[in-house]
Order: structure tokens, then C-alpha cells, then sequence
């Protein structure tokens, strides 16, 4: 028998299930749109919004999940390590909701130390200290005093 | 009264319009520009724009709401919550136009819009309170000063607050200075007032309220407590009512508390009094919110008061309809707040367009909402889209409820805290009504949230595996007669 897993991602996570895992599963009822299993005697349904090859879409109490059997040609390619590995500096500070610039204090060459304040961007009349989570160089101050922003925008850009 | 206009928006303003438009009444609505397509707007008889987004310039101008009230012959305003539910000068400018103000008195949203005020007129009824300051900071120095004197967490709170803006706990004396400024700063442009008062942060803590209707003929009853302390930035998220811990004993203790409470301001008027309480069940005067509370809907569920209609009785100049003596508790209770937010990072504003919207129905369940498919959740206001209550004869059976209604809502286009209600409900501290306002913070942490949600995928993902493994089966089933040849 081979060691081959079967890897699946769900919103983001990686899971890997053995071909015994997978036998285990009881499955209570199915058709084309409702499944219903049994794992560790804990029993759970879902609905299958949509299918295409082996991408779901999968509702389970009211949330969508965004789910992908992954086929034995990813795996091969996952394995020879071509995903990029993770970087550990940030090349951008972006917004991490829709907002407004009520403070920052920045110019371009400017030296932040980690856990520096950026700037203040008020959401929802709440004000949130945006910080730096690691020692950086500004290289451009992209958003001004008093900008709305949305989310995702590029507030800094970083050396 | 034969018209009155409601001065807010969203699911407040419909849900207040409602209740008027039962008792025959026409309503007016107010909006800001883009407000427009609103459903307040298309609701009420008569709308008028008050101008561009900043609150500042629309739901906050008491000039221009008021002479359009002259204008179309409004004889009540109704304020909701938020905005200028407790401003005094306006309810002072409302009654001084001739119109009807509905809602207590300018002098008692004075005294309780201060929390000083408030504990220097309660202190003559014997009601506990919290040890702090009695006096309002604005100094650093100071503030830091007093913060040492009581000794860390302390709690720093806008003096004109309320809703959790400009509040801020500080564990230790590194962080104070910098949440100290942002709690000034945030007062400041929250409430055009930056003093602060310090007090000492009992840990543990529940937060309980008692709801309270007031006429002007001096009669006051209670209508029992809501349970409010699952919070996320001390804003509450999910409230019931009556409370899962409460002694029939302690509930006549602070229901007789809060009518002190309410007679010490010769309150009129629903306003609901705050109440901190302790592990041991031992109870302290927090403030008195002289206003309709957003939670409003699990006092009425329990008690088959609608609290709209009776405040416009109370402003009509009535008496209570109420006895103490009649009120009593039908059922549980359970509401949570939705909001445009994402649970798993850290309850952050995330509005959008929505891009499918249905509510959930059924028996017991109420939803409190203001949105339809197709809108945009502005960024100028509160990101709350709806509050959702559901009712059941006993509290498991309303979280039950409250369990398939979060299921049966679906919103789609951005994060909500449905996903959240759900955890809470499922939870077993919840479940067993053993929580404080910690919960949160003890068990949905960024690192718990995330693993949470890592536990929802795996079951996602084993239930597309075994479709994926079914369907497979089902397609492979010809091969069947290939298989004693593969043996071979």
C-alpha cells in the first residue's frame, strides 16, 4: 500500500487524509446536492452548492466553504517545493478595512522600529493603531491626513 | 400626537416607525445623502434629506431636523438610540420648538449623561458602586497619577460616553499614557468632550440591566434584566433576557434598585440602568442609559410590551397601562447583533455590497433589519445590519432557535458575526450561563478563533471528500465487470 494522502483544502487550510481515513467515513445519506457522514460517531450534514471537477462549494450551518480535492498532479508539484516559500517582510502596509486617516506622522527614508506606530485610521468611529510588525525603511507614504481608504488600499510602502 | 419623525436611520428608525404607524400615527423619516435609497425612507409617509455623510452634517444637525419637524407639522420626535438620543440641548431645543420630545427630561439626560453626576445623585438610595474618581480627567498626568493610586486594570471611560467609544482598559502602566490618548482623542471626536473618569476593573464581571418605564405622574415599574455580557470591545453582541444566573431574590434586588434608580432622576420615560455584576452575584451601579436600548427586543419578547409604544403613551402624557404586580417573565429570551464585521479577524469593520440576502422566519424568531439584497453597508455609520431574536418557553430552546435562524440567514458579499452566534450558542460556558464579559478574550482569541474555524473546514472538507468518493463509486461502477480480470 502506498502512503499517498489526499490533500484538501478548505478556506485556506490544508488537510491531509490517508485512503484508510477516508474509508472510515460513514456516509449516512447522499444524492447529488445533500451529504450527511458519520466521523468519530459525531454525525454532521452539509449541502453541496456547487461542483466543478473536484472544486466545492460546501454550506454547513449557514457558512459557505470553499473546498478543493486536490488531484495527485498538484501533489507532485507541492512536493518538489515550487510553492513559494513565505516571506517574512512586508513590502506594503494595506489597509485592513475601509477607513479614514485621522494621523500619520511619516516621511519617505524614515527608520520604524517594530511595533512602531503608522498611523491612526478611524473606522466606524473607532480609532485603530496601524504597526509595524517588523524593524522597516519607509519608501513611500501613499495616504494623507484626513484620506478615506478602502480596505486592502496601500497605506505605506515599505523598502 | 398625529406625526412624528424619527431622527435616526437604519433598522432603529424602521423598527420605530413601525410600532408608530400601529397606532395610527404618521411618521416622518430623516436621511443623509447617501441614505437615500434607504428602507426608513421608503418606509415612512414624509422623508427629508438632512445633507452629506458625516453624522456631524446630517443625523447630528438638531437645527435643521427641527425646523423641518416646524415645517411639516411633526408634533413628536422620536430619537431611537445613537446620535441625539441623549443629547440634552436637544431635547431642551425639540420641547422649546413646541414639539414633543419622547424620551425623559433634558435635566435627567443631563444628570445620567454624566457618570459622576449620576453616582453623586444615586448615592442617596444606598445603590453600590465600583471604586474610581470623582471627578472627570482630562490631564495625562493626572489621569496617570489616579490610574497608580487604584492600581492597574483600571478602566478609562469617556465621561459623555456610552456605546464602548472612548473606553479603554489598561492592564498595565507601560500602555497607559498611549490608550489614555486614544480614549481623549476618540471622546473628543466621538463627543466633542475629552474628559475621561478612571475607575478600578472588576474582573469577572457580568453586565446586567434592568429595563425601566417611567410616566410623567411619577409611577415606575421594571421589566426585568437583560444579560449582556458577551461583548467583543466592550460593545455588547449578544444579549438575553431574563438573565441564566439570576436568584428570583437578586432579580427583585436590582429591579427594585433600578426603579430607585430611575426615581432618583424623576425619570420618564424607558431608560435602562446598568448594572456590573460580580461573581458572587453581588451587583453595582454602572449608569443609567436614558434611552431605548438597542437590546430592547428580548424585554419585549418576554413581556409582550411593545417599549416604542409605550413611550409615545408616556410622551401623550398616559399612565402606565403596567403594574409591577402584572409583569411576569414568559419564556427566554436571545438576541445577537448582526454586524459587518469578521469574527476571525478580530471583529474588524468588513462592509461591501451585499450580494444575496434572506432573512430567516419562523415561530419566535424577530428580526430587526433595515437592509435588502443589492445595498451597500455605508462606512459612515455603525456596521450593524440587523438584530436577530429568538424566543422559546425555556433558554435551551431558544438558543436552539437562535441556532437554525443564524443558519437560515444568509448574507452573503462580506464577513458577519453570524458565524460567531453560532459559536456562542454551541459553547459550553454559554450553554451552562457560566460567562463573563471575558469571553471573548477567554475563548475567542485570534489563535482560538483561527483554529475554531480550521475545525469547521476539516468537516468541510471531509463532507466534499466522502460527495467526491460517493460520486466516484457511482461513476465507477461499470469498471466492476473489468475487476476479476484485473485480478488476474
Amino acid at each position: 500500500m502506498s502512503e499517498q494522502k489526499i490533500v484538501v483544502n478548505s478556506e485556506g487550510f490544508e488537510f491531509a487524509f490517508s485512503e484508510e481515513e477516508i474509508d472510515a467515513i460513514e456516509i449516512l445519506k447522499t444524492d447529488e446536492e445533500n451529504i450527511s457522514i458519520v466521523e468519530n460517531s459525531e454525525s454532521y450534514s452539509g449541502t453541496i452548492e456547487s461542483k466543478e471537477g473536484r472544486n466545492y462549494r460546501v454550506k454547513m450551518g449557514g457558512e459557505d466553504f470553499v473546498v478543493k480535492i486536490k488531484n495527485s498532479l498538484d501533489q507532485i508539484i507541492d512536493n518538489m517545493g515550487l510553492s513559494k516559500p513565505k516571506t517574512h517582510k512586508l513590502k506594503s502596509i494595506k489597509a485592513p478595512m475601509p477607513g479614514l486617516v485621522i494621523e500619520i506622522n511619516l516621511v519617505e527614508g524614515q527608520e520604524v522600529k517594530e511595533n512602531e506606530k503608522l498611523l491612526i485610521l478611524e473606522a466606524m468611529k473607532m480609532e485603530n493603531v496601524i504597526k509595524i510588525p517588523h524593524d522597516a525603511i519607509i519608501k513611500k507614504v501613499c495616504v494623507g491626513k484626513g484620506q478615506a481608504v478602502d480596505k486592502g488600499q496601500v497605506l505605506i510602502e515599505l523598502e | 400626537m398625529k406625526k412624528i419623525l424619527v431622527a435616526n436611520r437604519g433598522e432603529i428608525a424602521l423598527r420605530i416607525m413601525k410600532s408608530i404607524k400601529k397606532m395610527g400615527i404618521k411618521t416622518v423619516a430623516v436621511y443623509s445623502e447617501p441614505d437615500k435609497q434607504a428602507l426608513h425612507v421608503q418606509y415612512a409617509d414624509e422623508a427629508v434629506c438632512l445633507g452629506e455623510a458625516a453624522s456631524a452634517k446630517s443625523y447630528l444637525n438638531m437645527d435643521k431636523i427641527i425646523d423641518y419637524a416646524k415645517k411639516l407639522g411633526v408634533d413628536g420626535i422620536h430619537p431611537g438610540y445613537g446620535f441625539l438620543s441623549e443629547n440634552a440641548v436637544f431635547a431642551e431645543k425639540v420641547e422649546a420648538a413646541g414639539i414633543t420630545f419622547i424620551g425623559p427630561t433634558p435635566e435627567a439626560i443631563t444628570l445620567m449623561g454624566s457618570k459622576l453626576a449620576a453616582k453623586d445623585c444615586v448615592k442617596h438610595y444606598n445603590i453600590p458602586m465600583v471604586p474610581g474618581v470623582d471627578h472627570a480627567i482630562d490631564d495625562i498626568a493626572e489621569a496617570k497619577k489616579v490610574a497608580e493610586e487604584i492600581g492597574f486594570p483600571i478602566l478609562i471611560k469617556a465621561s459623555a460616553g456610552g456605546g464602548g467609544k472612548g473606553m479603554r482598559i489598561v492592564e498595565k502602566q507601560e500602555e497607559f499614557v498611549e490608550q489614555m490618548e486614544r480614549a481623549i482623542s476618540e471622546a473628543v471626536s466621538a463627543f466633542g468632550d475629552g474628559s475621561v473618569f478612571i475607575e478600578k476593573y472588576v474582573s469577572s464581571p457580568r453586565h446586567i440591566e434592568v429595563q425601566v418605564l417611567g410616566d410623567k405622574h411619577g409611577n415606575i415599574v421594571h421589566l426585568f434584566e437583560r444579560e449582556c455580557s458577551i461583548q467583543r470591545r466592550h460593545q455588547k453582541v449578544i444579549e438575553e433576557a431574563p438573565s441564566g444566573i439570576l436568584t428570583p431574590e437578586k432579580r427583585q434586588a436590582m429591579g427594585e434598585a433600578a426603579v430607585k434608580v430611575a426615581k432618583s432622576c424623576n425619570y420618564v420615560g424607558a431608560g435602562t440602568v446598568e448594572f456590573l455584576v460580580d461573581a458572587n452575584l453581588d451587583f453595582y451601579f454602572l449608569e443609567m442609559n436614558t434611552r431605548l436600548q438597542v437590546e430592547h427586543p428580548v424585554t419585549e419578547m418576554i413581556t409582550g410590551i411593545d417599549l416604542v409604544e409605550e413611550q409615545i403613551r408616556i410622551a401623550r402624557g398616559e399612565k402606565l397601562r403596567i403594574k409591577q404586580e402584572d409583569l411576569k417573565i414568559n419564556g427566554h429570551a436571545m438576541e445577537l447583533r448582526v454586524y459587518a464585521e469578521d469574527p476571525l479577524n478580530e471583529f474588524l469593520p468588513s462592509v461591501g455590497h451585499i450580494n444575496r440576502y434572506v432573512r430567516p422566519t419562523g415561530d419566535g424568531v424577530r428580526l430587526d433589519d433595515a437592509y435588502e439584497e443589492g445595498m451597500e453597508i455605508p462606512i459612515f455609520y455603525d456596521p450593524m445590519i440587523a438584530k436577530l431574536a429568538t424566543h422559546g418557553p425555556t433558554r435551551i430552546e431558544a438558543i436552539q432557535k437562535m441556532k437554525q435562524a443564524i443558519a437560515d440567514y444568509e448574507i452573503e458579499g462580506f464577513a458577519t458575526t453570524l458565524p460567531f452566534g453560532t459559536f456562542v450558542m454551541d459553547h459550553p460556558a454559554f450553554i451552562s450561563a457560566q460567562f463573563d464579559t471575558h469571553f471573548v478574550k477567554n475563548y475567542f482569541s485570534k489563535e482560538q478563533s483561527v483554529e475554531w474555524q480550521k475545525g469547521k473546514a476539516r468537516k468541510a472538507a471531509l463532507l466534499a471528500l466522502a460527495h467526491w468518493k460517493s460520486r466516484k463509486n457511482i461513476i465507477k461502477a461499470p469498471e466492476v465487470s473489468n475487476f476479476s480480470w484485473k485480478k488476474r
